[in-house]
């Protein structure tokens, strides 16, 4: 069954807190957005702050203005949390500071980039939490099927295995939030003991995904487009995936008790962008997967039991129109590389960096599959990848339960 | 003639006797050092072993690259350096020991290998941590260079350790002043020549390589890694 939304005091009429981050030039936008949320929603109050970045942290100013330097002592007398002050470098800490200080009935953190004109996306986002009582907004967008690999091959089925809610795209940047949630997450111990990953995409939807908090998913339209300089895949795959395994290693307790999966509530329309595919090239994809499979199998040996090397070198040897990964065995690798994280077989980044030639090799095998499907048939295809995930989830708790079980 | 053999005898006999006697002291003094050598290493040992086991010595060092992963039969790194600091405080008991000895040459000779002594340690360290760290440098660069593309990446892994591996070799030898101004003349001729052949390979070999290794670090051309090149952010993929 569905989580169902219950009522956490809907319809008072309470502030809206945004923060728009972005790189630079929002001030405008700001202006614009504000609007928008005063004629979608008249019996709130809409107040649109943007991020300031300086020295490493992050504060929260009115369009136009430079922030004063906050004086932590005002700060953890506004805030409840004990000790520092929580989230300094993350622009969602700022945000749940603001917030919680303003008691806001919802805050949002959305990016700067422009969004799809033709959607009421703010109002997506916005509305679950002022009007259905849900405490968590998962933004989700639309993009090509073959965009985003990295979500649709790990993230998602790995997310969706883990904590059993199919949220379609859980790292995507944006949120809204409740003011009991907001007030919950301020007050996190995580901000003092582990600073570096609070405040993260990936924290944030583990909080709410292990804490089973009423979440729900807004689809917004289009994809507005990367927040971030573009990062090459060795560095996206070490961001994003180490986020998620560190989020793991958090929840092992939580996860470790889940079972299958239920839809979450979703808002807006949802699907595939149509139009020209993302260009890839299929035969550079496998000469890295063939090249990784031929230098780095030492490194391979620590992480993967030996029948997954056998059947990487097969996959290797096929010729390029043969070439798949099956679902359960990609599943297994995923599984056994956070293994790997959380035992630390080897220096962390080396480890996440070595996933590299295996993701592009089945970015290969994916796109090869699923070129001719239409978007029944995509969609059908997805669900069997997810199915292998939480297939395979038994395997990954007897691993995690003891990882020096398969000795390399 | 029988009462001269006799009195040779018993001198000859006196003699070694008087001898023996004034080495008992110092053999009693080396035997009682060596006996606080062996209590001191034991001791040591298991201290050692105790505190490598509190930091999780052996799983850190795998995690850094710095230790393989355990094999049978095979040292664990914990029990080498338990093993090493044993054998280095016996060594250092011996040498102590004999100093007791009022032999001069004796008595130099172990001065001279226990002033000796620390350089060696430092000396042993030095070659530890050069080809512990070599390992992590050529799983490091194996990995960076098969994510770059670069087909002889298992070769570049090693001649990288390698380079690590001689590095430590030659500062510990200097350590040691076995050489002299050898080690590091040939080290910088060594080194000079593998920076002359990295620099010829990259321009005759490589410059596509860095080409495209440039292009990613300015992202001011597209990413090459699997989009074509000559198109616009469009039709581009993004990974997440």
């Amino acid at each position: 069954m569905p989580l169902e939304a219950t009522a956490i005091a809907p319809g008072v009429a309470g502030e809206i807190v945004v923060a728009l981050d972005g790189p630079s030039a929002v001030d405008d936008r700001a202006a614009e957005l504000e609007l928008q949320l005063n004629r979608r929603f008249p019996k709130h109050r809409a107040t649109l702050l943007v991020t300031r970045r300086r020295a490493g942290e992050v504060a929260l100013a009115t369009p136009g203005v430079e922030p004063s330097p906050p004086l932590a002592s005002e700060l953890s007398a506004q805030v409840t949390t004990g000790g520092g002050i929580p989230g300094q470098s993350s622009a969602l800490g700022a945000l749940l500071r603001e917030g919680v200080r303003r008691r806001a009935a919802a805050v949002a953190l959305v990016a700067a980039a422009p969004h799809d004109a033709s959607a009421d996306w703010l109002g997506l986002l916005l509305a679950p939490v002022l009007e259905d009582g849900f405490e968590y907004v998962c933004p989700t967008y639309l993009r090509h099927r073959s965009d985003a690999p990295l979500n649709t091959g790990v993230i998602y089925p790995l997310t969706r295995a883990l904590y059993g809610q199919r949220l379609r795209q859980p790292l995507g940047g944006e949120v809204a939030l409740s003011l009991p949630l907001a007030t919950l997450l301020l007050d996190d111990p995580d901000w003092r003991r582990d600073p570096l990953h609070a405040g993260s995409d990936a924290w944030l939807v583990a909080k709410a995904l292990a804490g089973r908090r009423r979440i729900c998913q807004a689809w917004l339209g289009a994809w507005p487009g990367a927040g971030r300089a573009d990062e090459g895949v060795t560095e996206t795959l070490t961001r994003a995936l180490g986020l998620v395994f560190r989020e793991m290693e958090r929840h092992a307790s939580r996860w470790q008790r889940v079972e299958g999966s239920l839809p979450v509530p979703s808002f807006g329309s949802g699907g595939w962008l149509g139009g020209e595919a993302p260009r890839v090239n299929l035969e550079r994809l496998l000469d890295k997967f063939r090249l990784g499979a031929r230098e780095l199998a030492p490194v391979w040996s620590l992480v993967l039991p030996p029948a997954t090397l056998l059947a990487l070198r097969q996959a290797s040897a096929a010729r390029t129109e043969a070439f798949r990964f099956q679902d359960d065995a990609w599943a297994r690798i995923v599984y056994d590389f956070a293994v790997a994280y959380y035992a630390k077989t080897m220096e962390r980044r080396q480890l996440l960096a070595s996933f590299t030639p295996l993701y592009l090799g089945w970015i290969a095998s994916a796109v090869q599959e699923t070129q001719g499907l239409d978007e029944v048939a995509f969609e059908a295809r997805l669900e069997a990848l997810c199915a292998a995930f939480e297939r395979q989830k038994r395997y990954l708790i007897s691993r995690w339960r003891w990882p020096d079980g398969f000795n390399p | 003639m029988w009462e001269e053999t006799q009195r040779i005898f018993l001198e000859s006999l006196a003699r070694v006797l008087q001898g023996a006697a004034r080495q008992l002291p110092g053999a009693l003094a080396m035997l009682f050092l060596l006996l606080i050598a062996v209590g001191a290493a034991l001791v040591l040992r298991a201290a050692v072993r105790r505190v490598c086991e509190r930091l999780e010595v052996d799983r850190r060092l795998r995690e850094w690259g710095f230790a393989g992963p355990p094999a049978e039969g095979q040292l664990v790194p914990s029990l080498l350096i338990a093993r090493l600091v044993t054998w280095t405080v016996l060594a250092v008991g011996f040498l102590a020991g004999l100093t007791a000895f009022e032999t001069a040459s004796t008595s130099a000779l172990a001065s001279r290998l226990l002033d000796f002594v620390p350089h060696m340690v430092v000396a042993v360290v030095i070659v530890l941590v050069g080809l512990a760290g070599s390992r992590a440098v050529e799983r490091s660069v194996l990995i960076g260079a098969v994510n770059m593309g670069l087909h002889s990446a298992r070769l570049l892994g090693l001649g990288a350790r390698w380079l690590v591996v001689v590095l430590a070799f030659s500062i510990a030898l200097e350590q040691l002043g076995v050489g002299g101004r050898v080690v590091p003349v040939s080290l910088g001729i060594v080194f000079g020549g593998i920076v002359l052949a990295l620099a010829l390979a990259v321009g005759l070999g490589a410059k596509d390589v860095v080409a495209r290794s440039l292009e990613r670090r300015f992202p001011a051309a597209p990413n090459p890694l699997d989009e074509d090149e000559d198109e616009g952010e469009e039709g581009k993929l993004h990974h997440l």
